[in-house]
Order: C-alpha cells, then structure tokens, then sequence
C-alpha cells in the first residue's frame, strides 16, 4: 500500500459508518429475548415473529405502496420541473432552482406541520392518503430534479435541433433523443425518491391517518414498548429491501444506460 | 430540387438587428457560403433558413411558397452542426434511420438507402459502431449521411470544419463540394473561414454586421472586393494610395509609387481625388535594384515552404507584404524593386 496513513483513515470512516448497520444486522440472528450485540445465540426466530406479525406486514405494503406511488409521481414531475429549470427558465433559474430544493432546506418537521394545517385547511384532512402522498412527493422531489437537471446540464440543445430538422415532433424527440441520453439521471432520482420515500418518519408520522402506520412508524412505535430482536429483523430486512431495489434497478435499466 | 429566395430577412435581438434584412436568391443546386466574422449574422440567417429561430421580419421561401411558419420538422431540410450533433446512444445506422423513420419508409426501403448514402461517404463498415468509437472526421462523414439520406430539399452547414485538424479540413473541403456535386442539392454553408468559402462555392456571401457586403463568384470577391473590409477579410492584402488623374469610360488613371496604372473604375473616382488601391502580395513579385518597379528595402523574410513572405519597405515609406515562390534568393536588407503587373491594381475607394 503506497499510502498507509490514507488507507487506514478511510477504513476507520468506513467502519463508523457501516458498524452500527452491522451491529443491527447481527443483532437480528439473536436468538435471545433482548435486543443485545453480541448475539445470544444464532436464529432465525424473530425473522419469523416478524413473518408472523400481521401489524409489520401492514406497515411494510403501506410503506412500499407509498414509496411506489410517490416516487413515480416525483420522477414525472421532477423531470418536467429539471428540463424547464435547465432549458427555459432563463433569468428565473436561481429562484426555481431554490424553490425546488426547498424541501430540503426547510426542516422536515416544518414542512409536514405545514402540510398537515394546509390539508385541514382546504378540508380533506388526513382521512384520505393524499395529504401523505404529497408530502412523500415533495420530500423526494429535490432528489429528482438534483439527479435530472444533473444529466441535463450535459444535454447539448444541438441533439434536438438534428432531431428537428429530421422531422422528430416534440414528443418523439422527448421520448427517442432526450429521455435515453438523460436516462440515468431519471433513474438515479428516481431510486433516491423511493428509498427517501421509503425511510421518511416526520411527514408520514404528521399526515398519516388514524391507524395507519409506515414501518418507520411501526418500528419507533413497537421500540416504544418492546426491546426485542424483532425491531433488528425489521431494521434488517428493511436495509435488504433498499439494497434490493438500487441492486435490481442497476441491473435491470442500469445496464442497458449506454455510456459515452 | 429547391430554388431558395430571401426577402429582406430581418432577426432583432433586443435591440440588436443580427440580421438586417438581407435578400438572397439561391438557384437550384447551387453551392453558397455565407461568409464572415463571428456576429455577423451568417448563423442566425442559417438558423432561419433551417427554422430553429424565428422571424423578425422578412421572408424565406423554397421554390416561391414561404416557408416562415413551417415549422423546422416540416421544412425537409438537412442539417450538419459543427459539434456534428450525432446521437451518442444510438449506432450510426440507427442515426441514419431516424430522419427515415421520420418519413415511415418501409424497412427494405430504408436499409439500401442507409447502405447506399453510407457508401458515399466512404463509411461502409461503419454501420454498427457508436459516435464515440470514430474519429472527428468520421463522425462529420456520419453526420453528412444522416442529412442527405432523408433527400432533403436543401442541405445546411454550420461551420461542418471548424472541429477538424488542418489536414483533415482541406480534405473534406473537397470531400463535401464533390459530394455536393454529385447530388445535385441547394447548399448553404456558413463559415468563418474564407480558404473554406472559396474553395467550396458557387457564390460567395460576405456578411459583416448583420448585411451583405458583397456576393459573387470567389474570384470575384477575391479579385474585385467592393470595400476595404472585403478585401481584408477574404485576403491579405497591400492598401497603397494615388493620385486620380483623370477618369475615362469606367478606367481611372492614377498615379501611384509603381507609376501611372490604369484601373478599372466603378463610378467611385473622380479627378485629384487620393484613391486606396488594394494589391494582394501574390500577385507582387521581387527583382533586383534598379529594375523599373517600386524601390524598397526587404526588413522580413518568412520562409514556408510553398512560399516565401517577404515584407518590403518602400522607399516612398509604404510597406508592402510581398509573395513569392522560394526561388527568390533574396534576403532580409537587400535592396530590391517590386513590381507589380497592370491588372494587379483595384480600386477600393477613396482614401480615408
């Protein structure tokens, strides 16, 4: 190794970051009744009560639904707010493109409480899942426009132009010439969307329904109350499935991005 | 084939008029450039023709029906770009084929004129690779084909060279006026490179300041610039004054450190007016002191090969920019006489 002092440095980053997932994951084999590192033990016995445990299940199909749904709805309306931003927003950039990472500047827990007075305000409250799924949107949507605007920036407006004069409409050249050549930074906000979505607390915690949960809400709620192994096997499970959703998208559309 | 006329075409920017109503007429298959610094309105007019920037005011029509509100999709042209505008995710066939499937042709239809186009451009192998695995000149080729294979009415070209090396330039210089050739289609080429511009067209446009300051054949815009901006732009060239001594039957005498010369007049002279005359330093030639010429002093010499660049300080205080073959042994200090031939001299105007 030519630079011992560098290596070992980032090896420590390394390790302050990944240990407390690995904790959590060796944690979730215990086969103990308490939620303790070093395992007591190796088992797959609160995977099960897990499996078992109709309240998670629920959790976990609204948290995926949610994550589903928001990050389709913030992938469109990201990608429509980047090219704008990027190719006609002329002297009012500097303000859309503050506008648009809003969400992100503001405190999570003001934007949901603003959020929860404005969905009372014009009436539909937190019966319906809407006032949630807008706030998942708007959470996710500066990561859409960071990643689009992104490949955008390297989009040469020449493309388009070639494209016109070959007869290409607005929508074919969208669909043949801009939406292939911006592909992986749709994708990639895309899968950041679904991931903050998925992992998101303050706003689905704010306009959430009565009796309804997310998983993050049903794990804080379920620590509350209990110290089991359980809350690991959920943690657990729940970094599998967001591995698994960036590891099967790299695979299936990440691949086919052609690389220039 | 499309006869292209321009009627006082006009782009305002603000308050800027980047073109200021220009008027053109593009004959069936002809070869034009629009020549010129950058700023003077060549692209913006291109831009025009093509429909990517809209109309101030003014009319552009192809074979006499305007086509001011077509929009670019509609208006069949081709286009090359200078940065050759390829699409990086797709082969060159399938670039190839956009402008086609465009135009729904049928499959077959579409491979042999795809193959065809590509042997014109001597890419034939070349179909399944991606932009990126050729070169500048290969993919200026590509981008050739892909806007001739649509046969569209006319074919533009913005500045198609400017990205290439030296070499490769003069080569598609040829490469692209044979191909023209050979077409057979209206040709508008903006360029700021007047080799390029002569080489290459019919007529020559020259633009400064968002107007036509001449067109004609090369040789004439070499040879018979109307202004001094002309001259210099197309050329080098030597400024020397004289005396009008008399104006006869379109000929002025004038009276000038090589003695009385004969040039032919356009009107602008007028007896004992001080006249510039431009003289390129090719036509120029070097000979020994004493001979009959004008008397100088050679304070440069600059070999190039081909040619030899001598700077001359005549002994009326004038310098002149001389051009010659190699074979002139002559050398920096020595005395010498230039000579000019009599049809050398052309009359820009009037002295400043």
């Amino acid at each position: 190794m030519k630079r011992p002092v560098l290596t070992i440095y980032c090896l420590l980053v390394y390790a302050f970051l990944l240990a407390p997932i690995l904790v959590v994951v060796g944690a979730s084999f215990n086969a103990g009744n308490f939620l303790t590192f070093p395992p007591q033990g190796l088992s797959l016995r609160w995977y099960v009560t897990f499996f078992n445990n109709e309240v998670f299940m629920r959790a976990i199909r609204t948290s995926l639904w949610l994550a589903a749904v928001s990050t389709v709805i913030s992938t469109i309306i990201g990608t429509m707010a980047a090219i704008y931003y990027v190719q006609h927003a002329g002297k009012r950039k500097e303000l859309i493109r503050i506008a648009m990472l809003s969400p992100l500047l503001l405190p999570e827990v003001l934007t949901a409480i603003s959020l929860l007075f404005f969905v009372y305000t014009i009436g539909i409250g937190t019966r319906t899942i809407i006032g949630l799924v807008v706030g998942h949107v708007l959470i996710t949507l500066p990561f859409v426009f960071i990643n689009v605007s992104a490949s955008l920036e390297s989009f040469d407006s020449s493309w388009d132009m070639a494209a016109r004069s070959l007869g290409a409409g607005r929508w074919t050249r969208f669909r043949r010439i801009m939406l292939p050549l911006i592909k992986p930074g749709v994708i990639g906000g895309a899968l950041f969307a679904f991931i903050i979505s998925f992992d998101v607390f303050t706003i689905s915690f704010m306009l959430k329904g009565i009796g309804m949960s997310t998983l993050p809400i049903q794990l804080f709620d379920y620590l509350r109350t209990n110290f089991t192994p359980e809350a690991a096997a959920v943690s657990t499970l729940s970094i599998v499935l967001t591995l698994g959703v960036v590891i099967v998208s790299e695979k299936v559309l990440g691949l086919r991005i052609h690389r220039f | 084939m499309t006869e292209v006329s321009i009627e006082r075409l006009t782009k305002v920017f603000g308050s800027s008029r980047a073109v200021d109503g220009i008027s053109l007429r593009i004959a069936d298959g002809e070869f034009i450039s629009l020549l010129g610094p950058s700023g003077c309105g060549k692209t913006t007019t291109l831009k025009m023709i093509a429909g990517f920037e809209p109309v101030s005011d003014g009319a552009i029509r192809f074979d006499g029906s305007d086509v001011v509100n077509v929009p670019a999709e509609k208006r069949d042209i081709g286009m090359v770009f200078q940065n050759y505008a390829l699409f990086p995710h797709m082969t060159v066939a399938q670039n190839l084929a956009f402008g086609l499937e465009m135009r729904k042709v049928a499959k077959p239809e579409m491979e042999e004129r795809i193959a065809r186009v590509l042997d014109m451009v001597q890419l034939g192998g070349y179909a399944e690779r991606y932009p990126n695995q050729l070169s500048g000149g290969q993919q200026q080729r590509v981008a050739l084909a892909r806007a001739l294979v649509i046969e569209p009415r006319i074919l533009l070209l913005d500045e198609p060279l400017a990205n290439l090396d030296a070499k490769l330039r003069e080569e598609m210089r040829v490469f692209i006026r044979d191909l023209q050739r050979r077409v057979g289609i209206t040709t508008v080429y903006v360029t700021h490179d007047q080799a390029e511009a002569m080489t290459m067209s019919d007529r020559v446009v020259v633009m400064f300041g968002g107007r036509i300051a001449q067109m004609g054949a090369p040789a004439d815009i070499y040879e018979k610039p109307e202004t001094l901006e002309v001259a210099e732009f197309v050329g080098q060239v030597n400024l020397i004054k004289g005396r009008v001594t008399s104006v006869d039957a379109g000929e002025a005498q004038i009276s000038t450190v090589f003695g009385t010369v004969a040039v032919p007049d356009r009107g602008i002279a007028r007896p004992n007016m001080t006249a510039t005359l431009a003289l390129r330093p090719e036509a120029l030639d070097l000979a020994a002191a004493g001979e009959p010429g004008a008397a100088g002093r050679i304070t440069a010499r600059y070999y190039s090969g081909s040619l030899v660049d001598f700077r001359v300080a005549l002994s009326s205080g004038e310098e002149l920019h001389v051009q010659t073959f190699p074979n002139a042994r002559y050398s920096e200090g020595d005395d010498v006489t230039v000579r000019a031939p009599l049809d050398a001299f052309w009359l820009i105007g009037a002295a400043q």
